[in-house]
């Protein structure tokens, strides 16, 4: 592993220098190690064609079958339209992103590095000066190796395999072959078909049968030299009677010289397995992030996602369950946040496909700035699915009168003894709240954030500890300046 | 006259009206040809196919019977007549209003009618006028092969008030269209009643639209009973275009053999200070399957909305089924918004309650279907008008649920 090549989990800390000058900086200094490529200087290109696929594919020494399913996926890719509703996407250029680059972007050598904005971030939310080198990704490489390696032992003594999905095809290709694209065929959407043409890094964790993982595993934590992109791909596989928390985050605001985040995430929890599976977004608003999730819960299984979107220009996330055995359950809490510019447009789905099957969604949203959050959701009970349960809840919050909140749930039921409900609201900050707070001396802003804090606690309490420390604090930095 | 395609022929074949009309209806017939069928591809017609729709019906005038309860209309200066005389008679407020709220461009089927509509209800009400009991039109409709494109014009001056039933009704047919729009001017602080009983018979499509502009202060209550046709399609919309104004709309349907109702609703928040609710109740039997989608927009000028929007279905079988959408799209933020829908069976426990007491389970399910349904109807003021609701219920449910059932 070259120093320069020192990337944490999602390629996320990156210098605010422009693609130009960033890419020359890569290509004079690159040193990835590719396995069969030692010494080439890599050139990077704009653009999307078969031969950047192939160079992608025998970069990484992949099998024949994945460069094949690479090729058919971007066929995929180009004969897809854009899809018509949801988020405006037109500003999105295919053939002006490197789609092979992005995963060597390269990490702030030094502190100073870090772009303005992120320093001051950390300033506010009150993060020590050596916690900030570490999230700035700065110090990372070395401590958290070290973390990786005491977590990577613990992990290999209870048979948990978890690595990034590069080495997992290298190490693991069965269990990848006949996992991989399964939840998400290459055509499911368009952006699906990208990932899965372009795919670089991201998660595997396969965790054996009965093997319960006590602490949650982080994308944070894991050092890897062959991600991240803007196109990881990610892959957990909880085997009969497991458990398993994967928390993928950024517990730090992102800066990207790239504009477009495109993951796909497949999670299969086998009977009696429960996977939990969090994210905390706050990607910079110049990022479009439209990504694909989906879990398959088999007999007694139990899937959540717990999904906070704070940042990016475009957020078009869905997190879906398919309840396939009897018994099955699953749970979707989402948070939204869009602040200027920002439209967030989230949900969650529930397909129930097999009898006494249960789902839960809740959603939370807050817009403020001229902020657009939107909540999309499908409830689907298949025919046969009988007794299913599910119940959906989303509450939107609008700070002011430029603001916007949409609400579309669809709820598709064939089955006579399904029973699903779904209510949401739509509200500003209550005046008598505001007033009793402020009346106790907090300022408006104060008032407001404290508020909202609550509003999506619901959310917060089901988060770990620092995470939910960190969205209250998110929230409150986004609060900043809003009100009066 | 023959079946038709709706070629140049038909249309020269249809009698002369009024110059302006005459445009209009020329015009409509351009966009006719030029529209394609509405495709599912698109979210408005996800949940109908028309794509095999075969429009080859012969242009039709149904029977019109429109009841006054017996007042005097001419003494009060209302005008409730057929569409096509008041284009002679009031051409202005004609001219002025039709197609104003439903554009002939809108759709296929709303060029179609524009181009082919032939008759139609006027009824128009002076400023500060009320008129005390229903009035009421009968559209019937017993050719087989017959299209017909029933339209009601409905304009309330300033402070006025009225109630009006719209009944449509026919025997089971082979095969009919009903291609049917319905527009009402709700002026500044006139309250208007309207209440639509579709019972057309099975082999008829019906495709209707209803929209409804409140104006300043006013108050629109409408009523919509759907359980005909064996395709129905029918969407009611209402604007709040001025300060302070009132919307309620209420929906009840009842879905059986293997009847497609697609109901779709929009409350449009232009104004401020305004407050709409909106209960739409369905039961389902058989292999029917019923789509309601609804939307609430609230545009930014229109702060202190409240708005509400409920949708709640009884599925009684298994093979029918249920979609509802209900979406909410807010861009004012001092409003009080919210929605909520079910879908799901008739509650077990009520049943076996109602069995223990020698109740058979499908005359339990009657009662509970009732029970459902009079949430809305205890929501209807006119006694009458309820009354006339709650009968057209009883006979969709079949035999009465219980002896002191009306």
């Amino acid at each position: 592993m070259g120093p320069s090549a020192s990337i944490d989990e999602k390629g996320e800390h990156i210098v605010a220098v422009s693609q130009e000058e960033h890419l020359r900086e890569l290509s004079k200094g690159y040193r990835f190690d590719w396995k069969d490529q030692s010494n080439s200087v890599f050139e990077p290109k704009r653009g999307l064609s078969e031969a950047v696929v192939e160079e992608i594919s025998s970069r990484k020494s992949e099998p024949d079958w994945m460069r094949k399913r690479r090729l058919k996926a971007l066929k995929h890719f180009e004969q897809r339209a854009m899809p018509w509703w949801g988020a405006d996407l037109s500003g999105i250029d295919f053939e002006n992103i490197y789609y092979f680059i992005r995963s060597t972007e390269k990490q702030a050598q030094n502190w100073e590095e870090l772009p303005e904005d992120i320093r001051g971030t950390w300033d506010k939310l009150g993060i020590p000066e050596a916690e900030k080198k570490y999230l700035g990704g700065v110090s990372a490489q070395y401590e958290s190796e070290v973390v990786y390696h005491k977590i990577k032992k613990e992990l290999d003594d209870i048979g948990v395999l978890f690595t990034d999905m590069d080495s997992a095809l290298r190490d693991y290709p069965d269990l990848v072959k006949e996992h991989f694209g399964t939840l998400i065929p290459a055509n499911d959407n368009k952006f699906a078909a990208l990932n899965t043409a372009v795919w670089s890094g991201g998660s595997f964790i396969y965790v054996p049968p009965g093997v319960h993982v006590d602490i949650p595993l982080q994308a944070y934590f894991r050092i890897n030299a062959e991600n991240m992109g803007q196109f990881e791909r990610t892959l957990i596989i909880a085997d009969e009677g497991s458990y398993v928390h994967y928390v993928e985050g950024c517990s730090a605001p992102i800066y990207t010289s790239d504009s477009l985040h495109s993951a796909v995430v497949e999670i299969k929890a086998m009977k009696g397995a429960r996977v939990r599976y969090t994210t905390i977004q706050n990607w910079s608003t110049n990022v479009y992030n439209l990504v694909t999730k989906r879990a398959a819960a088999y007999e007694d299984a139990v899937m959540e996602w717990v999904d906070g979107n704070i940042g990016s220009k475009v957020t078009m996330k869905y997190p879906s369950i398919y309840l396939l055995g009897k018994g099955a359950r699953g749970e979707v809490l989402s948070v939204a946040f869009a602040g200027k510019g920002m439209h967030t447009d989230a949900g969650g789905k529930a397909i129930h496909a097999a009898p006494y099957t249960t789902s839960v969604i809740t959603s939370k949203s807050v817009s403020k700035d001229g902020g657009r959050t939107g909540y999309r959701g499908l409830v689907r009970v298949e025919p046969d699915a009988h007794h299913a349960r599910s119940n959906v809840r989303c509450d939107a919050l609008i700070l002011d009168d430029e603001s916007r909140s949409d609400t579309y749930p669809y709820i598709e039921v064939e089955d006579e003894t399904a029973a699903l409900g779904h209510e949401a609201t739509v509200s500003k900050v209550g005046e008598d709240q505001l007033f009793y707070l402020m009346s106790r001396g907090l300022s408006e802003v104060e008032a407001t954030a404290m508020i909202v804090n609550g509003f999506i606690e619901p959310i917060t309490r089901e988060l770990p500890m620092e995470y939910a420390v960190e969205l209250n604090r998110l929230i409150e930095l986004q609060m900043e300046g809003s009100v009066g | 006259m023959t079946s038709t395609t709706f070629d140049e022929a038909a249309f020269e074949l249809l009698p002369g009206t009024s110059e302006p009309l005459q445009r209009m209806r020329k015009q409509a017939f351009e966009e006719f040809r030029a529209l394609p069928i509405p495709s599912q591809e698109t979210e408005e017609w996800r949940y109908t196919d028309l794509s095999d729709f075969e429009l080859s019906f012969e242009p039709h005038v149904p029977s019109v019977v429109r009841t006054t309860s017996g007042q005097d209309l001419d003494g009060l200066g209302v005008m409730f007549t057929d569409l096509d005389g008041a284009a002679e008679s009031h051409a202005d407020l004609v001219e002025r209003n039709l197609h104003t709220l439903v554009p002939t461009d809108r759709t296929k089927f709303t060029a179609l009618h524009g181009a082919f509509r032939t008759g139609g209800t006027f009824l128009y009400i002076p400023p500060d006028v009320r008129v005390e009991l229903p009035l009421q039109t009968l559209t019937y409709l017993d050719a087989d092969g017959a299209a017909t494109f029933p339209h009601t014009l409905l304009i309330a001056g300033e402070g006025a008030d009225v109630t009006f039933i719209d009944r449509f009704a026919s025997p089971a047919l082979d095969r009919a269209l009903s291609d049917a729009i319905v527009e009402i001017v709700v002026g500044d602080g006139a309250h208007v009643r309207y209440v639509s009983i579709q019972e057309w018979g099975s082999g008829v499509t019906h495709l209707g639209i209803q929209r409804a502009r409140v104006g300043r202060d006013a108050e629109f209550r409408s009523l919509a009973i759907g359980f005909g046709a064996s395709l129905a399609r029918a969407e009611a919309e209402t604007v709040l275009a001025g300060a302070g104004g009132f919307s309620e709309m209420l929906g009840v349907f009842f879905a059986d053999g293997t009847q497609h109702f697609d109901h779709r609703s929009v409350q449009d928040h232009v104004a401020p200070n305004c407050s709409s609710d909106l209960l739409y109740k369905g039961a389902l039997r058989d292999a029917s399957r019923a789509v309601y989608s609804g939307w609430v927009h609230v545009r930014p000028s229109a702060q202190k909305t409240d708005a509400m929007q409920t949708s709640r279905n009884i599925v009684l079988s298994e093979h029918a089924k249920a979609d509802a959408i209900p979406n909410l799209e807010i861009e004012a933020n001092d409003v009080r918004c919210g929605h909520a829908a079910s879908v799901g069976p008739v509650d077990e426990e009520t049943v076996f309650y109602l069995e223990s007491r020698g109740i058979s389970r499908a005359q339990a399910e009657r009662l509970i279907v009732t029970g459902f349904f009079q949430e809305v109807l205890d929501r209807v003021r006119l006694d009458e008008v309820r009354h006339n609701a709650e009968l057209a219920i009883q006979e969709e449910l079949g035999e009465p649920a219980t002896a002191g059932a009306r």
